[in-house]
């Protein structure tokens, strides 16, 4: 579903951001990717929808070429790919609604987006991704006017409404109360689960990784030091990755 | 360095101030000369507040026409000399072209514009349309240049067009700015387009300067008096518009 190759990413002035990065993943898994901050964790899932272009290496998702891709190209990839921000990155002014609605905009002709129109189909489909975060009663509030875990799920509806086959999930749960992230990670377990979706999360905090990974990536200054189920991640592992952080 | 630098400062004024010729004594000297226009201005000649307040009309409308066309001919010029949207060297060629323009005044622009198309208000709303453009696209490049990333980011991930996501994730950030800034222009070109008269391009300022030149000076100030009633009055319904979009 996502394969990555030879992953180079110099930032500049001269920052080794990610430094010759080698990853498959395989449909349906729900990868969590480990590992100290600056270990390259946002950079790598910025790199596989080219938020962040890349200095060397390929990235190939759903079997279509990201890197190199024309802009036209991109877009038809980058539609395919749901993404999920530590900050939520809600549009503030506009209603949760559209926000939703902005998922569907890789599929809508340009012109008649901009005038603000959506095919009733799409607003069907929006409203039903609102129902599956369990926010359709909040569908005409402004967006900023929600709590942190309320933006956090019209974040992952907004990624559902582009019918995905690849979620990505940059620390989720880092900006919310403790108590969310069972809340926010549960979410994303039943789209992975009852959608078969593919999905890749960083995450910073062990236990949660552990809970709810099917697989375990580890980071560390921009390289993968470890690979393999949870159950595979031992103590040794564990101090591979964090070296001389704390976890 | 810095002393030195407060004596250059010092002795720039001193010579400004020695080659305009400026004097207190002057000044005082001239002050009865003040209380006697002021005297001379009363009471107001109210005979002509009709025509008075016909100016102040076409004024306001100059005032609202050209900054209205102006708000929307800046739009585009907005977004390209914005260094976050625009490619560098389209970015870097919009900024020039609008610093050049920008560095002529409104009643410069009306001089022009009454020598290519006549006398009356339409060079007046020419002249507003022409340095409001350029000034506020300079205002809406900064507030495009000071948005938040995430949005923009987060629009560009769901596969979007780059118009896609300047209307999604641009416009929704900066249309409460852009539109004040328009209400403050709004403010300011209602006090620029009062002089256009001075210049033959129409409005209040015309008969300013006609009852001042045939030494009318109670006719002068009741177009003075309308002139500030109609200021106060656009002031505070505009300061109350903006205050609702913040």
């Amino acid at each position: 579903m996502i394969d990555v190759t030879g992953l180079r990413v110099v930032l500049p002035p001269s920052t080794v951001a990610l430094d010759g990065v080698d990853l498959s993943v395989r449909p349906g898994e729900f990868v969590v990717i480990l590992g100290p901050s600056g270990a390259g964790k946002t950079t790598f899932l910025r790199t596989l929808n080219r938020l962040v272009e890349p200095t060397a290496g390929s990235v190939r998702i759903n079997g279509r070429a990201v890197t190199g891709a024309a802009p036209p190209e991109l877009r038809a990839v980058r539609r395919e790919v749901g993404m999920i921000f530590q900050q939520f990155n809600l549009v503030r002014r506009l209603s949760v609604l559209d926000n939703v609605l902005t998922g569907r905009l890789g599929y809508v002709a340009s012109v008649a987006s901009v005038a603000g129109r959506f095919p009733e189909q799409d607003r069907v489909l929006a409203r039903q991704c609102l129902e599956q975060v369990g926010l359709s009663h909040l569908a005409d509030r402004r967006a900023d006017t929600l709590s942190g875990g309320e933006q956090q799920r019209v974040a992952i509806a907004r990624a559902l409404a582009q019918s995905p086959a690849v979620i990505l999930a940059d620390e989720p749960t880092a900006s919310l109360d403790p108590a969310l992230t069972d809340s926010i990670m549960g979410a994303l377990r039943r789209i992975n689960v009852d959608r078969g979706l593919t999905l890749v999360v960083s995450q910073h905090q062990l236990a949660t990784a552990l809970e709810y990974a099917t697989r375990i990536v580890g980071f560390r200054a921009g390289r993968i030091v470890f690979d393999g189920r949870p159950t595979e991640l031992t103590p040794r592992a564990v101090e591979r990755i964090y070296a001389d952080h704390a976890p | 360095m810095r002393r030195a630098v407060a004596f250059v400062v010092l002795m720039a004024l001193a010579w400004a101030a020695w080659d305009t010729g400026a004097d207190p004594v002057r000044l005082i000297r001239g002050l009865p000369w003040l209380l006697e226009f002021v005297r001379r201005m009363m009471p107001p000649d109210l005979r002509v507040l009709p025509a008075a307040v016909a100016g102040a009309v076409t004024t306001v409308e100059i005032a609202l026409l050209g900054t209205a066309v102006a708000a929307v001919l800046a739009l585009p010029l907005g977004f390209v000399s914005a260094r976050n949207v625009a490619a560098p060297p389209i970015f870097h060629a919009a900024r020039a072209a609008l610093n050049f323009l920008r560095s002529v005044d409104t009643l410069v622009y009306a001089l022009v514009f009454v020598a290519a198309v006549g006398l009356g208000p339409f060079p007046g709303v020419l002249a507003v349309i022409a340095y409001t453009t350029t000034s506020l696209a300079k205002l809406y490049s900064e507030a495009i240049e000071g948005i938040e990333r995430g949005p923009v980011d987060a629009i560009t991930a769901t596969g979007a067009t780059r118009l896609q996501v300047l209307r999604f994730g641009v416009l929704p950030q900066v249309l409460p700015l852009f539109l004040s800034y328009v209400l403050y222009r709004l403010e300011t070109n209602i006090r620029a387009a009062t002089v256009l008269g001075f210049v033959g391009a129409g409005g209040i300022g015309f008969y300013l300067q006609t009852y001042l030149r045939l030494i009318d000076y109670p006719a002068a100030s009741t177009v003075l008096l309308v002139t500030v009633a109609m200021v106060i009055a656009v002031d505070f319904v505009s300061s109350r518009l903006r205050q609702r979009l913040v």
